[in-house]
């Protein structure tokens, strides 16, 4: 249960039961806490019940007296009873015997009197059940929302390993878990411990001969709970991870449609998918089985007491033994066994051994709520890498520009990805990057937006460490249009004012124009209101990446960072989308990463990374006039592929 | 989806599942068996409760004659027995019933139900879990077990076959299908609605049986064990048509509701699903709170339209409530009446009301089965809209393609997306085989949608693609898909290794055919330097990639298939020019035996050509070589061409 890192999952305790019997109620009793915030509530539903019992208690005791008593025996009524029944005294209380006329109406009263209360009732029972359902929505959502939250937070480096499909089983099926809390930790035991220890109390009184055996039951049922609850907890832990497998299978398969189909895959695809159903049934069955053997064996066990009890009772019945505590019940006239004591005694002893039932089937669905909420904490114990440091400021604006001083970083140990950069991005200017595919250009910008921290140097805005900056304030003055166009399912003014939700349709279209979006957007039917399709599939590649460009300037923040904006778009587009945003972004940094010469001579300022390290810094014309230089060698091989004077 | 179906009535829903059920039909005759054996021994259940208290306690000289015929020959050896001989012999029988049906008494504390229900949530979606892996049966002991295991596996088998029909129609469905579905939606159907396919055959099929037998059961247990009443049998019946008055002005409405539940527990799943498939967007844009407010928001709408299904079962429940009570208050007053007038003794009262009860329980159980299947009917609906899309389908007596050997034509070829737009309009030109033709034209041109009918990923509206002078619809998609490789626009990978990716398309390919493809590819290089090669896990989507790198697997992958027809579309669009130049030197010697067309913007990759086919507006404007087309002094290709050269 210790924190985790947030980094790479281990892949090594799949279905590995890491949770003992005792670990199982720490994590019942850390998730108590989570209902923390719906405390007040609780207590009201509780008072809500218990107003409800007490209030019926006594027109049910009334019912009862009044149908057995009265009614079906002919004892006259107290005169109380009849006053409620609205019965003649003369007839139903001063009398040795009820006729049967008076026994008649007794028992018409009654029973109209129990369809009324049952008839209020009902619905305040059903009220209070609906409070119920409501209160646990409320903290099942709570948690959903905190898991999601952490789980946004937590860095690239873990959803890179992380599958999708895990995490919305873990959002919904495994948080559902908490909903179960109040049950099993609170009511369940309660009423079964309660029932128990009120069993032991009446046994004993009537011979702890019988006590002893009612706790006898306990052993069996404590050795079955010994011997099944770590099978049981392995069981339940392969069954949900089995369906969360299945269902990261489905998102991932869906997701990637088109190329499986055009790879003539799906049949793979289909086989894999087969497997991890069946995969996911057998696991769940092999748990459930589990399960319900071990119950039917508890209730064998608990059973076989019951039988032996009911037996001995009955002997000791037709000896009309005396009672152990029979002064204790010589206030009802009872001091021997008899029929009557037996079925008191039989009913009650049947309660205890019922008990001990539930409370060890409690345990083992305990079993299955814990393994769902440990894959909760899992998440929500797997602290984010960037975080904010103590004392972490809130930047008030950019001044003069971003700086990368001696950054080094590696996604892993064995991967190094960014060796020394060393260079400024300053206002008022658009300084680009260039280098071969892979020489850590994406990573840059990754360091900029603090999604990662650099493992050497530092990267700093106005001379201060990212470090020191709070994060979210900090990726409030940072926009960003990423190489790989992501775009939600939703309409196309949604997806531009996805981080200003509040933007205005003026403000929308403004930087739809800067990025020469406005053009193809007029066009289409619905204009604005188009919805785009799963990750934006209906539109082309250069739309998108025009939408993502307006989607950051539209954040109208002091530094934007472009990540190969120009990729997908045409020539005539490209210089139109650059020569707009030199314009619009005269008082801001721009850090533009490309590999496209046409859009390099454009910045004013040029860094060339190769291999992990900026080699050179500098103008266009500074660096094609250098001997032998990286750059000067990046632009002869774009001009030996094209006729000389068509393209650079 | 890009044809809604028809809709379909709850009824033609119910029946269709029947259909689906027909193949398990032997499995489902052995459940019924299994269900009629275990109401069976419920009618033996009273008897030893009875023989102890009668011929134990009160010592009452056993008669066999007495005692129903089904019990008359076990009762025989112990007419006129010792007391204690005949508790001795009734232990036996109990712990015999008790191992065998898991009961040995009349009381709730005697019997047990064997099944493996685990905890749910508050929604639809966690409350499916227990629906996919039901298991279920009335009796415990060996017994129960043998029929919880044979209903759990048919439960999960029919699950499993429909689960997987359904991902298999996923497949099947046109590539252009999920453009406009969310991908959560899909996992939701596969995932969530499909177990409601068994959840309808479990109450059509078992519950009217189940039922029936339960009351005759109950009718007959009365007969043998105390005095027949048949009409507090009557009366029981009579809650049919309670039930159903009750329930079915509610059934549209429960229906509507239990859709709605499933339709939002989907857009909650398509969020989760978006937020975090994008988390890079979502981090980078700094958009964490306004993924929380989505997401928020969407949870918490499917809680609620799961408290209106809620809302709706409470309400049927209470609208019968008032008929109900009046039922039951007639039958306990009747038999009430009967004690009173000593045509029943007290005991046999509470005998014949329990039969009363049982048989009513049952009763409203078939009088409420139309309302309590719209809950899966609603989950029916969502499945068949899925299933009911129209597939893609091979023309009758289409043949398989034998590979292409001369070219490629289009013959006037339009395209029209189903809402109107029109897309590319009488295009004509024709490729042959080791050539090489480049589709160039501004955004929006139309030529994805080329490439797209090119590969049959769509059919055209007007006129043909003809291969080697047939219509491509004469050959069967799958064959023919089997001889072309497609690289799309947005590179997708899937989270494995990279010689899984690259064996997509060719499972069987050699790992010096993977090192051939990834040399063409340029790739050859970094994927030495991975840590593991080509062992090497590429993250989700590929993230642990640069875009650029992993371009060049996509290429590889499309190499690795042994293809007569290659379709790139930009492939080079994340790739600095050394790369670039080398890729397209590498595309022209591939093209030596294949057909390569390729979608470019760059003039480097366009120039080398063998034929040009310039796009305007969805029409073919120019075709040529670099050099005919340069040569036109008002050519479009040629405006195009110098627009490069000003932008560089």
């Amino acid at each position: 249960m210790a924190s985790t890192q947030d980094g790479a999952i281990a892949a090594g305790d799949v279905g590995a039961d890491r949770l003992s019997a005792r670990d199982v109620l720490r994590v019942l009793v850390r998730c108590v806490r989570i209902l923390g915030s719906a405390r007040w509530h609780l207590v009201g539903l509780c008072a809500g019940f218990a107003a409800l019992a007490l209030a019926l208690l006594p027109p049910s005791l009334l019912f009862l007296d009044l149908f057995w008593t009265r009614a079906l025996q002919g004892e006259p009524l107290p005169a109380i009873q009849a006053w409620l029944l609205r019965l003649d005294p003369a007839v139903a209380v001063n009398v040795g015997a009820l006729s049967e006329d008076v026994r008649q109406s007794v028992a018409l009263r009654t029973v109209l009197a129990g369809v009324a209360i049952a008839a209020v009732a009902t619905p305040l029972v059903f009220a209070l059940f609906y409070y119920q359902i409501w209160i646990l929505q409320r903290v099942n959502q709570a948690l959903r929302v905190d898991l999601m939250d952490r789980l946004q937070s937590l860095s690239l480096r873990f959803h890179s390993e992380a599958r999708v499909g895990d995490a919305l089983y873990r959002l919904t099926q495994d948080s559902a878990m908490v909903t179960q809390l109040v049950d099993v930790v609170l009511l369940a035991p309660l009423y079964a411990v309660g029932g128990f220890l009120f069993a032991i109390a009446i046994t004993t009184a009537i011979d702890p001969r019988f006590t002893l055996l009612l706790l006898a039951a306990l052993i069996p049922a404590l050795a079955l709970g010994r011997s099944f609850s770590t099978p049981m907890r392995r069981d339940f832990r392969r069954a949900r991870e089995a369906n969360a497998a299945l269902t990261a299978q489905i998102q991932e398969v869906v997701s990637g449609i088109r190329v499986l189909k055009a790879y003539g895959a799906e049949r793979a695809a289909q086989a894999r998918f087969a497997a991890a159903s069946r995969g996911a049934f057998d696991a769940a069955f092999r748990a459930r089985h589990r399960f319900a053997v071990y119950a039917i064996l508890l209730f064998l066990s608990v059973g076989a007491v019951l039988v032996a009890a009911t037996a001995w009772g009955a002997f000791e019945a037709r000896e009309q033994a005396t009672l152990f505590a029979a002064r204790l019940f010589a206030a009802t006239g009872v001091v021997a066994w008899s029929l009557g004591v037996f079925q008191f005694f039989k009913d009650r002893f049947g309660d205890g051994t019922n008990s001990v039932r539930r409370l060890f089937r409690t345990w083992a669905r305990v079993q299955d709520v814990a393994v769902g909420l440990d894959r909760v904490l899992e998440v929500l114990d797997r602290e984010p890498e960037v975080r904010d440091a103590a004392g972490a400021r809130a930047l008030a604006g950019v001044r003069s520009g971003l700086v990368f001083r001696g950054v080094g970083f590696r996604y892993r140990p064995d991967r190094p990805a960014l060796e020394t950069a060393d260079f400024a991005v300053p206002v008022g200017a658009i300084t680009a990057v260039v280098g071969p595919t892979g020489a850590g250009k994406s990573t840059l910008l990754a360091l900029a937006l603090r999604l990662f921290d650099p493992d050497r140097g530092a990267v700093e805005i106005d001379g201060q460490d990212l470090r020191g900056i709070a994060v979210e304030s900090l990726r409030r003055h940072v926009a960003i249009a990423l190489q790989e166009n992501l775009l939600f399912g939703t309409t196309i003014r949604e997806n531009i004012r996805y981080a200003v939700p509040h933007a205005n349709d003026a403000a929308v279209r403004a930087a739809a124009e800067v990025a020469c979006a406005d053009e193809f957007i007029a066009r289409l039917p619905l204009g604005y209101d188009t919805p785009l399709g799963e990750r934006g599939a209906k539109l082309s590649t250069g739309q998108r990446q025009r939408l993502s460009i307006a989607r950051a300037v539209l954040k109208d923040a002091p530094i934007l960072l472009l990540d190969e904006p120009t990729a997908s778009l045409d020539v005539d587009t490209e210089r139109r989308v650059l020569a707009n945003l030199a314009a619009w972004g005269k008082e801001r940094a721009i850090l533009i990463v490309t590999h496209r010469l046409s859009t390099v001579r454009q910045a004013d300022r040029i860094a060339v990374l190769a291999a992990g390290r900026v080699v050179e810094v500098g103008t266009h014309d500074e660096l094609v006039a250098r001997e032998g230089g990286a750059y000067r060698r990046l632009v002869a091989t774009e001009t030996r592929g094209a006729r000389p004077g068509a393209a650079i | 989806m890009a044809a809604a179906a028809p809709p379909l009535g709850p009824a033609a829903a119910l029946r269709r599942v029947l259909r689906y059920a027909a193949p398990f039909r032997a499995r489902f005759a052995v459940k019924l068996a299994l269900l009629l054996a275990s109401i069976g021994p419920l009618v033996l259940l009273p008897w030893p409760g009875k023989i102890v208290i009668d011929h134990v306690i009160e010592s009452v000289p056993l008669d066999p004659a007495a005692y129903p015929f089904f019990l008359r020959p076990a009762l025989a050896p112990l007419a006129g027995a010792a007391p204690g001989e005949i508790l001795l012999w009734t232990v036996v029988a109990q712990l015999v019933l008790l191992v065998v049906v898991g009961g040995f008494g009349a009381s709730f504390r005697e019997q047990d139900t064997a099944d493996a229900y685990l905890a749910g949530g508050h929604d639809t979606q966690t409350r499916t879990e227990n629906e996919a892996n039901a298991g279920f049966s009335l009796s415990g002991g060996l017994l129960g077990w043998l029929d919880f295991r044979w209903t759990m596996r048919l439960t999960q088998d029919l699950n499993h076959h429909y689960r997987t029909s359904l991902f298999e129609r996923v497949h099947q469905l046109p590539m252009t299908a999920f453009d406009d579905e969310r991908i959560g939606d899909a996992v939701y159907r596969v995932m969530i609605d499909t177990p409601s396919i068994t959840t309808a055959c479990h109450r059509i099929l078992l519950t009217p049986v189940g039922s029936t037998a339960m009351i005759a059961a109950a009718a007959f247990a009365m007969a043998v064990s105390a005095q027949s009443r048949p009409e507090l049998m009557f009366a029981a019946l009579a809650m049919i048509p309670v039930a159903l008055l009750a329930s079915l002005p509610l059934a549209t409405s429960m229906r509507r509701r239990s859709h709605a539940s499933r339709a939002a527990g989907a857009v909650t799943t398509s969020t989760a699903e978006e937020g975090l498939a994008q988390v890079l967007a979502v981090q980078s844009m700094g958009a964490g709170a306004q993924q929380r407010a989505h997401f928020d928001r969407d949870s918490w709408s499917s809680f609620g339209a799961y408290r209106a299904v809620v809302r709706t079962s409470m309400a049927a429940f209470l609208l019968g409530f008032v008929p109900g009570s009046i039922v039951v208050g007639w039958a306990l007053m009747h038999a009430a009446g009967l004690v009173i007038t000593g045509e029943l003794t007290r005991g046999h009262f509470l005998v014949i009301f329990t039969y009363f009860v049982q048989a009513s329980i049952a009763a409203v159980s078939l009088g409420a089965l139309w309302f309590d299947l719209q809950g899966a009917a609603a989950g029916l609906e969502r499945v068949f809209f899925l299933m009911d899309q129209p597939a893609e389908r091979d023309a009758d007596g289409a043949r398989p393609f034998p590979g292409l050997r001369g070219g490629l034509r289009f013959e006037s070829v339009g395209y029209r997306y189903p809402d109107g737009t029109r897309a590319l309009d009488g295009v004509s030109f024709e490729a042959r085989v080791g050539t090489l033709s480049a589709v160039v034209g501004p955004a929006g041109s139309g030529k994805t949608t080329l490439a797209h009918l090119a590969a049959r990923f769509l059919e055209p509206s007007e006129g043909r693609v003809l291969l080697d002078g047939e219509d491509a619809r004469r050959w069967t998609r799958d064959s023919l898909q089997a001889r072309i490789s497609y690289v799309f626009q947005e590179t997708f990978l899937f989270d494995g290794t990279v010689a899984e990716n690259l064996r997509l398309g060719a499972p069987d390919a050699s790992d010096e055919r993977l090192w051939r493809a990834l040399d063409e590819a340029r790739a050859t290089e970094f994927v030495s330097r991975l840590p593991q090669g080509l062992a090497t896990r590429v993250g989700r989507g590929g993230s642990q990639l640069s875009v650029g790198q992993r371009q060049r697997l996509a290429i590889a992958r499309a190499l690795v298939r042994e293809s007569d027809v290659l379709i790139l579309d930009e492939p080079t669009s994340a790739l600095d020019p050394e790369t670039e130049t080398a890729l397209v030197e590498s595309l022209h010697a591939a093209g030596r035996e294949r057909l390569v067309l390729v979608i470019a913007h760059r003039l480097s990759t366009i120039r080398s050509a063998h034929q040009i086919l310039f796009l305007g507006d969805g029409r073919l404007v120019e075709r040529g070589t670099h050099d005919e087309l340069m040569a036109r002094p008002e050519g479009a290709y040629r405006r195009f061409v110098e627009l490069q050269a000003i932008g560089a």
